[in-house]
């Protein structure tokens, strides 16, 4: 990761958020790049703890998407979802996040723009915030990338 | 103190054995204590130095029949357990006390030395045969107490206090430095806090809704929330997880900050969590057997904060 | 581990903003990746062919796909997968097209995105582990609970299809209320002439087994497994032997209230409740009888020629298993008395109910189609219909509508017109909803054919005056309070949920509204299927309905039955929850959440209770992975570690 750039993260469920985010693309709705995209089945599975661990691992903010309420596809994953978001955003401030950083919306399978548009004001919200360095005061967990050894190949073995 | 003996005594005879406190020959002052018989029963004591919440031993006697000694905020930690399905309620005899607020043993002796004589009469603070503010040493967690007098029992030995001792809305004593910071600044604030952990473990081992034991996250790393460095960056981690775990769980007990060696306010980030709870979902998490975790249901009327 | 990477060009839908070639060589300094190389078309065949060639040629074991969503083509690729004997599930795509090359335009940024996606893939797919689905066996038997209309058509329409079939009905015959109305709405057949037929027809299926006074007491298992206690209740009537000859309810001195006619007239405490009643079979009331009373009686016993009176009769326990249940209980008339104490709450005999006044229409009912006053047994010349008595209104707390109310009032006040010509007929409505097919229509026919005035407004107080009613109004369309005299009152009363619906949904764990109606499972797509698979529903227990609405859910409901058991075997998807049994702590934090109810409490060998999933249930949410605090149940496919390492990817 370049410099002063920031690095977002999106958690959006299958059903109704990813399908609005490949809606905006069908329809070349032009966005910001700093977005990165996680697909979950529900919000409902959104662990609190995924969303600080992006934090603590470098992300600038946070943006969780899915399914008006009402329409999930599970019935009550989001509203479960409403409740933990909601709390999580009002303890963003006690842990040292700045508020503006998380957000949580819903967004439907045809509101392609709504999504565009989300991810712009989200963005340009960040991007004069810049970077969090939650915990810059750690060492990176570096051994989080190298998986368990057995079975690896290591890279002598390729090809 | 009058009642306490023999109301274990009584408790005693449809129990295994009852949870209470014993004078620590040493020091003087309470400690906590597991009596079987009749006997041992004789060394109980009630006093303002019986500061642990004896709630945390419920889960591990799931077993026997126990009998516990509660004041008002261990009670809501029984209450807590019973509503998780922790202690089945039959199983269990609590003995309550009221409280007229407990002293900060550590503080007395960090300021007037070890063992130091103390003598805490109805109006007066004695250590070391001066007389001091009482106000002044009083636990932590007494201020903001929210229930002297136990909500949940059997018996009652001695007297119950009827009011509570302590000014309820003093906050954290750091609360009023700690809001004026910036996020920026909190998160130094944080890592330097943070960076003194030394993963003990004694926050999660004290706290009664702390049961997960040997599976717990916080230490396993299965799966990888937290890396398993002692470093500022995953005590911060752990600090996350178990805040996150007791979300509508947390009965503000304080024994975390009671029990961590190295004195990280932890109580900031419970008291602040539990602060928004109460407000999202007008919940307290022991107040009631009759409630059900907040976060464990939803009310798609009730629940309309920041939709969309 | 031998992961590929192929990225797709998409012909230049991809390859104009992204450079796919720059992709796949970043992807090969990715840990574990032995192959990366752009295709231009990878969904085409000879592009699913270059992915299958390159996994045998570099021996791969987990492939990533960047190229659109996988909304688009996950289940494309995960078949390429299988024929490159790989499992399907090892193969992760990254979505470098909806996400990336259509929505940005410098190459630059795009492809270093690209690039970030691919290595958010690589890091998700080194954390999967192969899945396999697994087969669960389906019993072929259904269970249908409620012998209303709903019931008997998809009853019929599942019988038809050979499937056996139990109906289980908690009143002594089938037809439910549709068998108590005179004429429907809006062709004014005959409701007994079309419906008598398809309940003697049920009677005789070969493949129909039925169960009158008979309740579902408990339900166990699962979609395909379901173990059911069924109560049958004792009647003191062999059925087998009952002829239908009705000598008992003759000599019977018992008088008892007549609960099928709604109260108008009375019967016995042995009856049989209609002449076109299936079965026809007496049944004896016991809180009626004489015999059960007072001790002392017997006379049916000894009457009846066919020798089947037997007070010795107990209650029968069936346990069944099935491997899906209908649930078709219908719906009762909300009880308007206390609520309306303004309309008299019951105290003046001529307000009646709408479904009495159906009976009193009904050729073969107790007034033999003659509409009498109750009070003196008059008849009416004036007749006032109210809508809405328990259907909108926010006052009482009632704000659905009742559905049918509008049309049966309109039907009403033409059958009224027929029955009495020289009658006048007065409706006041709060609105006059006529959407289905033909029903604008019919409603106007009430007005110009039949000459019911309309007005618009709801009404105040009745009260008695000298033999008559005084309704008093207000017509809101002219601003001016009305006051009409009248003979006879009929509300059009609200609808509920039949009684005790609710315990029985709880019974069946489906969720069900403050009404009693029970939920369906998505209100546009899925409307006859509940949150617990394998139970589905059909008619007026979902919801008020009319006849066409009720018989139309009830073959859809009868179709997903079909198509569910047309299977010996039923296939789960493996992307669900699983329990490290090792490590639960038996909290059930994960049970309380789960909408599916897939998750049950099980005994280790070693004495400890766990959480497990029920694989033919869980629909694969997650819920349960959060609120488990030691995330030892987690997701297959979406596991904690796969997360936090694709996030992690990213992140560096
Ligand atoms: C006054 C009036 C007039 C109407 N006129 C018309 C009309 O002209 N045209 C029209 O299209 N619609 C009309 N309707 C609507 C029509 O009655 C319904 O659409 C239809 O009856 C719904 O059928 P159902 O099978 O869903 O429910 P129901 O007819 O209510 O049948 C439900 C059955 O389930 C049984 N049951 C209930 N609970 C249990 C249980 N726990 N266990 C076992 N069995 C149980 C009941 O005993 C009953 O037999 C009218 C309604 C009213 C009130
Ligand atoms: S987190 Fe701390 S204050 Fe809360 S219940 Fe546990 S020990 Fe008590
Ligand atoms: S911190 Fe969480 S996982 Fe650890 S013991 Fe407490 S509740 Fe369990
Ligand atoms: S008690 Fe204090 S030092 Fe020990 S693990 Fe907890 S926060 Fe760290
Ligand atoms: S994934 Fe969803 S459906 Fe499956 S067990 Fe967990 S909560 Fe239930
Ligand atoms: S929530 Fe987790 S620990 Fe608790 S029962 Fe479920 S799987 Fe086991």
């Amino acid at each position: 990761m370049s410099g002063g750039d920031i690095k977002l993260v999106g958690f959006l469920c299958n059903w109704c958020s990813y399908a609005g985010a490949d809606m905006a693309g069908t329809s070349r709705m032009a966005q910001p790049a700093e977005m990165r995209i996680v697909r979950l089945p529900c919000t409902g599975r959104v662990n609190p703890l995924l969303v600080l661990k992006a934090f603590q691992e470098g992300a600038d903010g946070v943006l969780v998407s899915g399914c008006h309420p009402g329409d999930c596809h599970y019935n009550e994953g989001n509203y479960y979802a409403h409740r933990r978001l909601e709390l999580l955003s009002r303890m963003m401030a006690v842990y040292g996040i700045e508020p503006e950083r998380f957000r949580y919306t819903w967004i439907s399978a045809s509101e392609g723009a709504r999504w565009a548009e989300t991810v712009t004001g989200f963005t340009e919200t960040i991007r004069p915030l810049g970077r969090l360095n939650l915990a810059g005061g750690g060492a990176r967990d570096d051994d989080h990338h190298q998986g368990p050894a057995a079975g690896s190949a290591s890279p002598a073995e390729k090809r | 103190m009058n009642g306490i003996v023999d109301t274990i005594k009584n408790v005693l005879k449809e129990t295994d054995l009852v949870l209470g406190w014993t004078t620590d020959p040493v020091t003087g002052v309470a400690t906590p204590a597991r009596f079987h018989d009749e006997k041992e029963a004789e060394q109980a004591v009630f006093d303002s130095t019986c500061a642990h919440n004896l709630a945390v031993h419920l889960p591990r006697l799931k077993d026997s029949r126990v009998g516990i000694v509660a004041k008002g905020c261990d009670a809501r930690s029984v209450i807590e357990l019973i509503i998780e399905h922790e202690v089945q309620r039959e199983q269990l005899a609590v003995i309550g006390v009221g409280c007229g607020s407990l002293l900060d043993v550590k503080k007395i002796w960090r300021r007037y030395g070890y063992g130091v004589a103390i003598k805490d009469r109805d109006d007066s603070l004695l250590i070391g045969g001066e007389q001091v503010n009482r106000d002044e040493f009083i636990q932590r967690k007494c201020h903001g107490c929210l229930e002297a007098d136990p909500d949940i029992y059997d018996v009652i030995a001695g007297e119950v206090t009827g009011e509570i001792p302590t000014d309820t809305v003093r906050p954290h004593p750091l609360h009023d430095m700690f809001v004026s910071l910036t996020p920026a600044e909190r998160r130094s604030f944080w890592r330097e806090q943070f960076s003194r952990c030394i993963r003990c473990y004694a926050c999660r081992e004290v706290c009664p809704m702390c049961f997960c034991r040997d599976v717990c996250i916080m230490q396993t790393q299965i799966p990888r929330w937290a890396g398993g460095a002692v470093d500022a960056k995953q005590s911060e981690m752990i600090q996350l997880i178990r805040v996150n775990h007791l979300a509508g769980r947390c009965t503000g007990c304080g024994e975390c900050e009671r029990a961590c060696p190295v004195g990280i306010p932890l109580m900031l980030l419970l008291d602040e969590q539990n602060h928004a709870i109460e407000e999202m979902f007008a919940y307290g998490a022991g107040a009631s057997l009759k409630a059900r975790p907040p976060l464990l249901v939803f009310d798609v009327n009730k629940d309309i904060w920041g939709k969309g | 581990m031998r992961i590929g990477v192929f990225v797709c060009q998409c012909g230049t839908n991809i390859a104009a903003t992204v450079s796919t070639e720059r992709v796949a060589s970043a992807a090969m300094a990715l840990r574990d990746v032995v192959h990366a190389e752009s295709i231009q078309y990878t969904c085409s065949d000879p592009g699913q062919r270059t992915v299958i060639a390159a996994a045998h040629k570099y021996a791969l074991d987990r492939v990533v796909i960047a190229a659109c969503s996988p909304r688009m083509h996950e289940t494309t690729f995960q078949r390429t997968m299988a024929q490159a004997g790989i499992n399907p599930f090892m193969m992760e795509m990254v979505n470098i097209r909806e996400h990336c090359s259509w929505i940005h335009s410098d190459m630059e940024v795009a492809t270093e995105k690209a690039i970030d996606l691919v290595s958010m893939g690589v890091a998700k797919v080194r954390g999967q582990t192969p899945l396999f689905s697994s087969h669960v066996p389906v019993v072929s038997e259904v269970l249908i609970i409620g012998g209303g209309v709903a019931g008997i058509q998809a009853a019929l329409d599942i019988a038809d299809a050979g499937m056996p079939v139990t109906l289980v009905e908690r009143g002594p015959t089938i037809g439910g209320n549709m068998a108590r109305l005179d004429k429907t709405f809006p062709t004014l057949d005959c409701s007994s002439c079309i419906l008598t037929p398809r309940m003697v027809e049920v009677k005789h299926h070969e493949n129909i087994r039925l169960m009158v006074n008979s309740e579902v007491e408990q339900v166990r298992g699962y979609i395909g497994n379901f173990e059911v206690d069924i109560r049958k209740k004792a009647t003191c009537v062999d059925e087998e032997k009952c002829t239908g000859c009705q000598i008992c309810e003759q000599k019977c001195p018992s008088e008892a209230p007549d609960e099928f006619n709604a109260g108008v007239g009375e019967t016995k405490a042995i009856s049989i409740a209609f002449p076109q009643a299936v079965p026809l079979v007496a049944s004896l009331r016991k809180e009626y009888c004489r015999l059960y009373i007072k001790g002392k009686c017997g006379i049916c016993k000894k009457v009846c020629p066919a020798d089947a009176v037997d007070y010795e009769q107990e209650d029968e326990l069936h346990t069944e298993k099935f491997g899906a249940i209908v649930v078709a209980t219908g719906y009762e008339l909300f009880d308007w008395r206390q609520a309306y104490p303004h309309y008299g709450g019951g105290l003046y005999p001529d307000v009646i109910t709408s479904i009495q006044y159906e009976r009193m229409l009904s050729a073969s009912g107790p007034t033999g189609g003659h509409i009498q006053r109750p009070s003196d047994g008059a008849e009416p010349k004036e007749i006032v219909f109210l809508s809405c008595v328990g259907s909108r209104d926010e006052s009482i707390g009632r704000p659905l509508c009742c559905k049918v109310g509008c049309m049966y009032i309109a039907k009403q006040a033409i059958l009224t017109r027929e029955h009495i010509p020289d009658s006048r007929t007065y409706v006041f409505y709060m609105d006059v909803r006529a959407g289905g097919k033909g029903y604008d229509e019919f409603y106007r026919r009430a007005q110009k054919e039949a000459g019911a005035v309309y007005l618009r407004g709801r009404v105040g107080k009745i009260y008695p005056r000298g033999g008559k009613l005084v309704v008093m109004g207000a017509d809101t369309l002219v601003g001016e309070n009305v006051e009409v005299e009248a003979d006879l009152v009929v509300l059009a009363t609200g609808i509920d949920a039949a009684a005790g619906a609710g315990s029985l949904a709880q019974r069946l764990n489906i969720p069900y509204d403050q009404y009693g109606f029970l939920s369906e499972s998505h209100p546009k797509l899925r409307p006859v299927e509940t949150t617990t698979g394998g139970i589905f529903l059909a008619g007026a227990c979902q919801g008020p309905k009319d006849i066409p609405e009720t018989v139309a859910q009830a073959s859809a409901a009868a179709a997903k039955v079909i198509v569910l058991l047309s299977h010996d075997e039923l296939e789960t998807s493996p992307m669900i929850a699983e329990v490290n049994h090792m490590r639960c702590i038996g909290c059930f934090k994960c049970r309380e959440v789960c909408p599916y109810h897939a998750i049950e409490e099980q005994g280790l060998r070693d004495g400890r209770r766990v959480a497990v999933v029920i694989e033919s249930l869980c629909q694969g949410c997650g819920l349960c992975t959060v609120a488990c605090p030691p995330s030892v149940i987690s997701l297959r496919g979406y596991t904690d570690n796969q997360l936090i390492e694709e996030v992690t990817a990213v992140l560096r």
